[in-house]
Order: structure tokens, then C-alpha cells, then sequence
């Protein structure tokens, strides 16, 4: 791909027990641009989210972040210096969100500046404060996870994953925990970090968002990318049956 | 009740009250603190990657659990001195009582850390935590929450059980009491004297436990 590439795996390989979850994933992604994961259930994509940041170590395969590269190997883990490294630079955004529910918002959003990256409190502090207002939530620094809303709670983690400065943020279907009226305010955040040139994988299942935030998508089904390319060319105009089969189920369109 | 039984149960509630603040509430509190320190580090062990430790946590909690502390107690006291180990009452006592709730507490507090979702962990981690930073600030004061009722009964027990500590000469209430009624002759009157005064301490560390509770319940939904 053109520019410089901020993300690239080659051939990664993951199984659980007797199953292949991913069967020899490539992907590169340059800096500044939005990368949307979408397919069918179980195909593979929050796993292969997961291995971005080591929450899963590939079996097999090689993946750099930031000009950091790592190997991997059957039978041989990556050192803990290496998986801390890689995951200071990558933000994870989960699914149901996961934050500290005896930590206030700010609290949150300042832990890892404190225990992570050394600062003072008064620093991180100022920084949460600053992101929790990037993120609309200003007036909420001071209240507990039970306190907030779904979408609420989605934004502090938000800011939680940005507040260390990562340099790729990875989204795991940030909206599909919350009610409908609460997706919009989650997906605002996320596509104003991808205008301010955040790096950027999504898992998604929102289409449309995928269509008008991602610079590319890639469609994976049963382990493998069966389709890759801008938007318009993946949603718009898939070409292998698979895509077509899956696009048709996901959305109003008519893609045949 | 007669004049004199009064004068009986006047006469007693101080060296009983004594007993219970100098002997009792000591080896309590100081058993306590010191098996919580051994409870944390077996719950750790039990938890561990490493199987020498898991095996060693695992084979002491057997043993604790599965003896009755009068005996361990017994052990200890009576037991060690003919392989020349001599121990004062109150070390002895201190001894078996912090084995007893460092056993029994680690299995509380290993419940409570496991029931930390693992989404715990996996935000901690990708944010670059390690797993002593996670273990520390993210995993144990929500484990203590959920352990501090259970730990908190554990509390209430022990100080009833330090009552066996007079069987190997620690002058804690219970024994006091004892010395009381060999003299005077009224077990009915000093024993429910002495069962009083452990209702009273009890009582107190009953309203701590739900004050603390309360402070830790904070952020909690209610
Ligand atoms: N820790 C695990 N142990 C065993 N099997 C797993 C584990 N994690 C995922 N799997 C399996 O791997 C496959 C892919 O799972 P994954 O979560 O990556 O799919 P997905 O594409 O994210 O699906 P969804 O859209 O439902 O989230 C599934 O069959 C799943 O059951
Ligand atoms: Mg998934």
C-alpha cells in the first residue's frame, strides 16, 4: 500500500484448541486512515482484533506496529518487555465496554497515564479532563460507571484508550451493546477522531458508518479476507459470493 | 438474685472485661491482621502459573482445614517443645490462629478475584498494565469489596475461637471466666457474665464491619 504502512501483518494464523480461527490474515494500514472489519458472525474478527494488541498471540506469523515487529512461533511467546511495548501503542475499545467500576470516569481516564506512563496526577488529571470534554462528557467526570449510560460509559473508554497516546486505536463493535439512540453520540466520537487523522481499526456491523468513516474495509469469513478495498468497492460492489451473501443479509441493498 | 451473687458478678466484671480487652481483642486483631497477610499471598499462590506453588498453598490449606484448630493448637503449644521449640502461650496462640484464618481467608479471597470479569483484566492489560500494576489497583479493591462480608464473619469467628487459647494457658476471657467459677462456684452467673462481654465486643465489630461495607459499597449500584 502507499504511504507509510503504521500497521502490517503477514500470515497470521490462530486456532483455539482444534479450531482455525484465522487462517493467514495479511493486512497493511497506513498511518491516518480507517481500516472497518466487517463479516458474518464467528469469522474471526474480534479475534483478530484481539491479536493487534496480544489480548491473542498469533500462532504463527509476523506483525509490525509503530516499527515495532514481532514474530511469532508454535511453541514460543513473546517476551512480557515486547507485549508491553505493543500494547502501549495500540488503544482497545471493547465491546462492553469494561470500565473500572470502582474508578470514577476521570479516574479511569487518568489510571494509566499514572501507572502506565509515569505522570503526575495533576497532569493526568488535566489530560482526562481535556479528553472527557473531547468526548462530551465535561460534566461527568466525577460519576461511577452504575451512573452513566451505555453510550456514556463507551465514551469514557474512549477516552481511557486515547488517554496513552496510542498510535492505532482498535474499536471491537463499540455500538452493538447499546440501546439505538445511544449508537450515534458513540459513533460521532469515533468518526471525529478518524478526521483528526487517528489510525484506526473497526469491527463493525454498521454499514453505513463503515461506508462514510473507513478509508478501507476488509470482509473476512471463516478465517480468511474474502474481500478488501474502499468502501464503495467492498459494500458497494462486492465481487466473491461469500461478500455478496453477507452484505445481502446486512443491508437494504441490493448488491447482486 | 442473692446480695452475695451480686457482689459475685460486681466483682467479676472487671477482671472479665480486663481479660477480654488485654488477651482477647490482642490475639484477635493481631491474628487477624497477620493470617490476612498470609491469606492474600495463598489465594496468590493458589492462583499462580507456577505448579510448586499451587501445590504447597494447596497442601497447607488441606492440612488447616481439614484438623481442628484445638489440636493444631495443641501441636503447637505442647507439641513443638519436645522437638525444642518452646513458645510462649500468646505466640502459640498467635500461630495457630493466623494459620487457621490465613487458610480459610485465602479461599475467600481467591473467590473474590476470580470473580472479576476477565474484561477486567484485558482493559487493564491493553492499556499496558502489567499483571502486578492490574492485581493492584484494578483487581484487589474490587476483590476486597466482595470479600470484606465474607472476611468480616471470618473476624466474628475468630474472636469467639480465641476461646480456645485458653486451653494452652493464655489468660483470655473464657479462661478467666473458668478461674472464676473454680473459685466462687456460680457457672450459671460468670459464664453468662463472660458470654455477655463477647456479646458486647462482638456487637462492636458487627456495626465496624457494616460501617466499612457501606464506605466500600460506594460505588456500587444500588
Ligand atoms: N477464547 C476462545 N476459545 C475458544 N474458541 C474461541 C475463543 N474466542 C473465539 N473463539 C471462536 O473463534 C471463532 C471466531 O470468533 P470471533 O469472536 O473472532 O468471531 P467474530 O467474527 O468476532 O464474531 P462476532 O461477529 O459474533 O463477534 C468462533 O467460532 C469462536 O467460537
Ligand atoms: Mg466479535
Amino acid at each position: 500500500m502507499r504511504g507509510e504502512a503504521m500497521i502490517e501483518i503477514k500470515d497470521v494464523h490462530k486456532s483455539f484448541g482444534t479450531l482455525e480461527v484465522l487462517k493467514g490474515i495479511n493486512l497493511s494500514l497506513e498511518k491516518g486512515k480507517a481500516l472497518a472489519i466487517i463479516g458474518p458472525s464467528g469469522s474471526g474478527k474480534t479475534t483478530l482484533l484481539r491479536c493487534f494488541n496480544l489480548l491473542e498471540q498469533p500462532d504463527r506469523g509476523q506483525m509490525t506496529i509503530g516499527g515495532t515487529t514481532l514474530h511469532f512461533q508454535p511453541g514460543s511467546s513473546i517476551r512480557q518487555a515486547d507485549t508491553l511495548a505493543l500494547r502501549k501503542r495500540t488503544g482497545m475499545v471493547f465491546q462492553s465496554f469494561h470500565l473500572f467500576p470502582h474508578m470514577t470516569a476521570v479516574q479511569n481516564v487518568m489510571e494509566a497515564q499514572v501507572t502506565v506512563q509515569g505522570k503526575s496526577k495533576a497532569a493526568a488529571r488535566e489530560r482526562a479532563e481535556a479528553l472527557l470534554a473531547k468526548v462530551g462528557l465535561a460534566d461527568k467526570a466525577d460519576s461511577y460507571s452504575h451512573q452513566l449510560s451505555g453510550g456514556q460509559q463507551q465514551r469514557v473508554a474512549i477516552a481511557r484508550a486515547m488517554a496513552v497516546d496510542p498510535d492505532v486505536m482498535l474499536f471491537d463493535e463499540p455500538t452493538s451493546a447499546l440501546d439505538p439512540e445511544l449508537v450515534g453520540d458513540v459513533l460521532k466520537v469515533i468518526r471525529q477522531l478518524a478526521a483528526e487523522g487517528m489510525t484506526m481499526i473497526i469491527v463493525t456491523h454498521e454499514m453505513r458508518f463503515a461506508e462514510q468513516v473507513a478509508d478501507y474495509v476488509v470482509l473476512m469469513d471463516d478465517g480468511i479476507i474474502v474481500e478488501e478495498g474502499p468502501p464503495q468497492q467492498v459494500i458497494g460492489n462486492p465481487q466473491s459470493q461469500r461478500a455478496i451473501q453477507f452484505l445481502n443479509r446486512v443491508t437494504n441493498y441490493d448488491v447482486t | 438474685m442473692s446480695e452475695k451473687q451480686i457482689d459475685i458478678l460486681l466483682d467479676s466484671i472487671l477482671p472479665l472485661l480486663k481479660a477480654g480487652v488485654a488477651f482477647t481483642i490482642p490475639l484477635t486483631i493481631v491474628s487477624f491482621v497477620l493470617g490476612m497477610i498470609v491469606a492474600v499471598l495463598t489465594a496468590l499462590a493458589r492462583l499462580s502459573s507456577l505448579w510448586p506453588l499451587r501445590a504447597v498453598a494447596g497442601f497447607y490449606v488441606w492440612i488447616i482445614r481439614c484438623t481442628p484448630l484445638l489440636v493444631q493448637l495443641f501441636i503447637i503449644f505442647y507439641g513443638l517443645p519436645y522437638i525444642g521449640i518452646v513458645l510462649s502461650s500468646f505466640t502459640a496462640a498467635t500461630i495457630g490462629f493466623t494459620l487457621s484464618v490465613g487458610a480459610y481467608g485465602s479461599e475467600i479471597v481467591r473467590a473474590s478475584i476470580q470473580s472479576i470479569p476477565k474484561g477486567q483484566w484485558e482493559a487493564a492489560s491493553s492499556l499496558g498494565m502489567t499483571r502486578v500494576q492490574t492485581l493492584r489497583r484494578i483487581v484487589f479493591p474490587q476483590a476486597a469489596r466482595i470479600s470484606l462480608p465474607p472476611l468480616g464473619n471470618s473476624f466474628i469467628s475468630l474472636l469467639k475461637d480465641t476461646s480456645l487459647a485458653g486451653s494452652i494457658m493464655y489468660l483470655e476471657l473464657f479462661r478467666v471466666s473458668q478461674e472464676i467459677v473454680a473459685r466462687t462456684y456460680e457457672p450459671l452467673l460468670i459464664y453468662c457474665a463472660a458470654a455477655v462481654v463477647y456479646l458486647l465486643f462482638c456487637s462492636v465489630l458487627t456495626w465496624l464491619q457494616s460501617t466499612m461495607e457501606k464506605r466500600l459499597a460506594r460505588y456500587s449500584a444500588s
